[in-house]
């Protein structure tokens, strides 16, 4: 049933919720870019920055102030990220560096169970909400909640400062360095573990992002991250591991597949195009499309 | 010291086996997690944890207590199957109850069937559970052709044409849908059906709602189980097939407490399926369990943890009419008794044909909200169906 109005509406939909995929991989695949580790509760703290965003929003500032509401949600995460970082992530990189693939593996694997797990015991498995008070917007031919308009704007600007901050910022200037040479960064008299400490802020902050800006739009319980999951490391094989530029644009190829799929091939089989593009990725460009060939001693 | 503490070990060991073998175990397999429907299975484990409460404080069954052994299925069906062998083979349950997801409750009764233990399904309809005719397999829970049959008098009744389907890919979203074309066809209604499915692990259904808006149907039925339900009312709501297009909800999703927290703008004009009325009668059971649940919870029981209640009294029941914990004693008893539980209707087995063998089946109603914050128990009843 192909209309210009339906394929029109499909394409804005897609790239819409790409850009918010997008979102929810830059955190896995910039930890990864600095600290050569993969971080497998970013889900969780996602989780975390909806549960804060529905708190925030129904007990404390109300509806009107949801934007506050996002900048302490994602500040709150951040902070959280610093803790993780020195009490868990920080004695892994003190250990012998062949092991820390799988220190990190199981360290931040226990950590996704005991949030989750935490998430289940004091909030119980219902779903929240924290309401929106924006009003449904037209974007071109399509109707779009003021929430995911919303998401969707806040996404972008904070992938544009996050880009300024990495390119213009002496902060950045050493984060980038740092995912170049961490020895490097070392004898240029900067503090690598310090470097880690608000990489892994930063990224987890940008996974909490997502969370508080999706929380009215795709509910908040104590799951919800599983997607996130899985969806950011999709984008991160078919970008590329390590890659901001990657991340943004496999996050929006990944919203079209699903969209275009969904409404013009089989519903049903949704969650697998991405995986069909995963796949064809792996095959054709395994390094992913703007990821790098890796130079191991 | 070692000795000793090996002593200690083994000693506390046989403390524990020795009070497990006073005890007379039942699972409980619920989903207690996504993608499962955290919140269904919430309900069913507050109901048997309340009967199991008050089994024991009337005296147990044959001189022993009963302990619950709960299990989260996630509604994954290997989920099930592990929780059912390890309830079986750890737990030493005599029955395993719950699940609330159609394809859980058919992979475990499965592997049921070869280990001998029964199952009663209490929130799962599709209707191979029972349709198979497994010694082991029984349910007091509405069957597939049962609520289709409701919602076809229902579209029947209000004139609609064009029904959109929009289902989930699991054993319930497929057995309805598939049940309502069979019927559409099987009664003549004539009905034009858009069949849409989706993964229940999916968050955007904004493409297959774009679909069915483009359908222009009468009325959208919407399949899905948990999250999905919420998902697609508000994404509905957004692309303005809702007001303006009747959704019927498949199940009694709409009736637990955090409905109106989280459909406040877009919950009035909902029409859903219910398995019990407020308005009818509760046998003493029921009463007495509704005044415990409501003392413990501060609200009023729905029909799932009312389910999850007369689960575990019709064990009760089907033990002390068999007179022993011999799976293949209770699954007798459970075929030739009648018994009590929470409607004021007495509750059968039979070897009956088809999908009602070894099924109970309770009335399904189709009710409708006609205001904002309506309580369930006031909104209208559009139509009641009972098993002819």
């Amino acid at each position: 049933m192909f209309s210009t109005e339906l394929v029109a509406q499909t394409a804005i939909s897609g790239v819409m919720i790409g850009v918010l995929y997008a979102l929810m991989a830059l955190g896995i695949t910039f930890i990864y870019s600095i600290m050569r580790m993969i971080n497998w509760a970013m889900g969780e703290f996602y989780m975390i920055g909806s549960y804060l965003q529905f708190m925030l929003v129904a007990w404390v500032l109300g509806p009107d102030l949801w934007w506050l509401a996002i900048l302490i949600s994602t500040a709150g995460v951040f902070l959280l990220g610093l803790v993780v970082q020195w009490g868990l992530i920080k004695p892994i990189f003190k250990k012998p560096p062949e092991m820390r693939d799988d220190y990190a593996t199981v360290v931040t694997l226990a950590l996704l169970l005991f949030l989750r797990s935490i998430a289940t015991g004091l909030a119980g498995p219902n779903q929240f909400t924290p309401g929106s008070t924006l009003p449904i917007m037209m974007i071109g031919p399509m109707p779009m909640a003021g929430a995911r308009v919303a998401a969707f704007v806040f996404a972008l600007a904070a992938l544009g400062i996050f880009w300024a901050v990495l390119r213009y910022t002496w902060y950045g200037l050493a984060l980038r360095a740092a995912s170049q040479s961490r020895v490097g960064v070392q004898t240029a008299g900067i503090d690598v573990l310090s470097v880690d400490r608000v990489a892994f802020g930063i990224g987890v902050a940008l996974a909490g992002l997502a969370g508080a800006l999706l929380a009215p739009v795709f509910l908040v319980f104590p799951t919800n991250g599983m997607i996130t999951t899985v969806k950011g490391f999709e984008i991160v094989v078919i970008g590329g591991l390590g890659s901001i530029p990657g991340a943004l644009i496999a996050g929006i190829l990944l919203g079209l597949i699903e969209s275009f799929g969904a409404a013009f091939i089989d519903s049903a089989y949704q969650n697998i195009y991405g995986f069909l593009l995963v796949l064809a990725i792996l095959v054709l460009r395994p390094t992913g499309l703007f990821g790098e060939r890796g130079r191991e001693a | 010291m070692r000795k000793f503490g090996l002593l200690l070990a083994a000693g506390l060991a046989a403390i524990g086996v020795s009070a497990q073998a006073q005890n007379i175990g039942i699972g409980l397999d619920i989903p207690l997690s996504a993608p499962g429907d955290a919140a269904g299975g919430q309900m069913i484990r507050r109901g048997a944890e309340i009967g199991i409460d008050m089994v024991n404080a009337a005296g147990g069954v044959l001189g022993k207590k009963l302990e619950l052994f709960v299990t989260d299925s996630q509604s994954a069906p290997a989920m099930g199957v592990a929780n059912y062998r390890r309830l079986v083979g750890e737990n030493k349950v005599v029955a395993v109850t719950g699940f609330f997801h159609s394809s859980v409750a058919l992979g475990i009764n499965e592997v049921a069937k070869e280990m001998g233990v029964p199952t009663l399904a209490v929130q799962a309809s599709a209707s191979d559970i029972t349709a198979k005719h497994y010694d082991i397999a029984f349910r007091t829970h509405a069957v597939d052709p049962v609520r289709v049959a409701a919602w076809m008098e229902f579209i029947k009744k209000k004139g609609f044409k064009k029904i959109s389907i929009i289902a989930e890919t699991t054993d319930y979203g497929i057995g309805l849908t598939d049940e309502t074309i069979a019927q559409n066809k099987s009664g003549k209604a004539g009905l034009d059906i858009q069949k849409i499915t989706f993964d229940n692990k999916a968050t955007d259904f904004t493409p297959q709602l774009l679909q069915i808006k483009s359908f222009k149907p009468d009325l959208v039925l919407n399949i899905g189980v948990g999250t999905p339900v919420d998902l697609i009312m508000d994404q509905a709501t957004t692309i303005g097939l809702l007001p303006t297009t009747p959704m019927l909800i498949s199940y009694d999703a709409p009736t637990r407490p955090q409905y109106w927290q989280l459909h406040p703008k877009n919950g009035e004009g909902i029409y859903f399926i219910a398995y019990y009325s407020p308005k009818s009668p509760l046998s003493d059971l029921g009463q007495a369990f509704a005044k415990a649940y409501k003392e413990k919870y501060k609200e009023d029981p729905v029909y799932g943890a009312l389910n999850g209640f007369g689960a575990i009294e019709i064990l009760a029941q089907g033990l002390k009419a068999a007179n022993s914990t011999d799976p293949k004693a209770l699954i007798k008893a459970l075929e030739s008794g009648t018994f009590k539980s929470w409607p004021d209707a007495p509750v059968t087995f039979p070897r009956a044909d088809g999908v009602y063998w070894h099924n109970w089946v309770p009335p399904v109603l189709i009710v409708h909200y006609t205001k904002p914050n309506q309580d369930w128990k006031e909104a209208d009843i559009a139509v009641t169906y009972s098993k002819k």
